[in-house]
């Protein structure tokens, strides 16, 4: 589905991404983590040719982005963080819209739509933000496209759209299609995204499924402060320590929380390789 | 077939915009009529320039590189909107020849009809109100044909600069041209000064005379200039901006962003 291989980028002399390596198969919603700053916006443009990679090389959906091959932008649909509607209603923008994006489905857009509770006879610059964000979102959802990259969907959402985006992008999941969601609120992406990739300091450092997460970490909550020797990671919380360890083979798994798992990759990447099949890692 | 779906793409979202401008141009024709046609009434002086023919030149060339010159403007370098048609699902040369043959072609075609329109109406009701109606335009007048094609050939310079700038394309094209002729009129004096220096009296002085014989070698060579400086303007000029501005569209990225 996406392959990056040594991609070196930098805007100005400022380096971001040096001989960064990705690959994403078909077929999950896969969360995209990084510090303010990391570059998820910038590898998300790079996916979908807004963006061109000084070295390296790239295939989405079998093309090279760079070329903005209009098959491969047909089958992809980017909703960027910030964005830019015409003046126009709704339904005009779909209908000068949709004809691009040839596995549309209108039944499909009208039944997002409902869900968000948006009028397509409503003109889009009478919108407010988070609206004209959930009618993207639908129009995403609706094009039926491969692949879905979503930039921070849910700033910008209040409370009850936020569950609302959680259960309309899990029912627009299918096995043919693949979703991209970068977010820096973990929280609101829970029990949604599955792998998880995370940048940090110009490299993707992880890049696993909760389920092999599970079965190589614990994550559990010490009343009294853990002995750090044992532990990939501890954090100070509410109500006492949250310990990283690795799993024994007797142990039973434990639940995975995003929050310190990101916390955990970001303060020391090594222990995480097993995340990278061919870097082993973990035992 | 996809063509076509940009093309529809772009007039609906700029037609507010063409409404607006085509609107604009009535009333500005219509005032000025109005006035005419009641200063006449007044003082039976007939004013007998047409006002659309007057008018027609400002708006198809002033009015048209100003449009053209925006054309890219939010699509290329705006934060918020080049995303929408970077990942617009058609190719980078039907997104350029989109907005290239709407500029060049379709914006002058346009202009035209509302010109003819406007006057229909206009006359009428300077008829109605004023009793004496003008001139009405007339769209296949010989002027309007030429102008329509030297309008397509200069207004490629500004379709470049319209993606070659990031900000204030306009007023930065004018201001290249102005710096580019400035640079061609100081290499023509450096080479007129060489090649005809035995004719140089002085600072400022120059005494040439021809003779019928001499004009009759030179007819030669001003026929061959003539020829070459058609080529440059009506094919070489629009050719290479239209390709350059092509390029220019092709290797735009999120960088170039600045608005």
């Amino acid at each position: 589905m996406i392959r990056m291989k040594n991609i070196r980028f930098h805007y100005g002399k400022k380096p971001l991404f040096a001989n960064m390596d990705l690959d994403i198969p078909k077929g999950n919603i896969y969360g995209l983590l990084g510090m303010n700053g990391a570059g998820k916006t910038t590898l998300l443009k790079l996916m979908s040719g807004q963006l061109f990679p000084l070295e390296g090389t790239s295939s989405v959906l079998g093309y090279d982005p760079v070329k903005r091959n209009p098959d491969m932008l047909a089958d992809l649909f980017h909703l960027p963080e910030e964005f830019l509607l015409p003046r126009m209603r709704a339904e005009e923008y779909l209908a000068i819209n949709a004809p691009f994006y040839p596995k549309f489905d209108h039944a499909a857009l009208h039944r997002y739509c409902m869900d968000f509770d948006l009028d397509l006879t409503q003109k889009l610059n009478e919108l407010s933000f988070g609206q004209k964000k959930k009618f993207l979102l639908s129009f995403g959802l609706a094009s039926n496209t491969g692949l879905l990259i979503l930039d921070e969907p849910t700033n910008g959402l209040d409370i009850p759209s936020k569950s609302q985006f959680r259960r309309t992008v899990a029912s627009a999941m299918t096995e043919d299609r693949t979703f991209i969601i970068s977010t820096h609120q973990v929280r609101d992406m829970e029990n949604l995204i599955d792998p998880i990739i995370i940048v940090h300091s110009g490299k993707v450092v992880f890049n696993s499924d909760l389920a092999t997460i599970a079965e190589k970490l614990t994550m559990q909550l010490e009343r009294t402060e853990p002995d750090t020797t044992n532990c990939i990671f501890t954090e100070k919380v509410p109500g006492g320590w949250m310990a990283v360890k690795e799993r024994q083979a007797d142990e039973e798994e434990t639940s995975i929380d995003l929050e310190t798992l990101f916390n955990a990759v970001v303060s020391n990447p090594a222990p995480f390789a097993f995340s990278f099949p061919q870097q082993g890692g973990l035992a | 077939m996809r063509f076509v779906r940009v093309l529809n793409r772009e007039i609906q979202e700029s037609k507010r915009t063409l409404f607006i401008y085509s609107l604009t141009i009535f009333l500005v024709l219509f005032f000025q009529e109005m006035v005419g046609a009641f200063v006449t009434r007044m003082t039976g002086n007939i004013i007998s320039d047409s006002v659309y023919e007057g008018s027609y030149p400002g708006f198809l060339f002033l009015g048209g590189f100003i449009i053209t010159s925006m054309v890219f403007a939010q699509d290329m370098f705006s934060r918020t909107g080049q995303h929408n048609w970077l990942t617009l699902p058609a190719s980078t040369e039907e997104k350029f020849l989109a907005k290239a043959l709407l500029t060049a072609i379709a914006y002058p075609l346009v202009l035209t009809v509302i010109f003819t329109l406007s006057s229909v109406v206009i006359e009428a009701l300077a008829l109605l109100f004023f009793g004496n109606p003008f001139t009405m335009f007339n769209p296949f007048g010989p002027y309007v044909g030429k102008m329509i094609l030297h309008f397509i050939a200069t207004q490629s310079i500004f379709l470049l600069g319209a993606t070659y700038f990031r900000k204030a394309h306009f007023v930065k094209t004018v201001l290249a041209l102005g710096l580019i002729g400035f640079a061609l009129s100081i290499l023509a004096t450096i080479f007129v000064r060489i090649v005809f220096a035995p004719y140089v009296t002085g600072m400022f002085g120059f005494h040439i005379s021809l003779n019928a014989y001499d004009f009759q070698n030179h007819a030669n060579l001003v026929t061959i200039g003539e020829w070459i400086g058609n080529i440059v303007y009506w094919a070489l000029l629009p050719a290479f901006c239209w390709f350059t501005a092509y390029l220019r569209v092709k290797e735009v990225q999120s960088t170039d962003a600045v608005q």
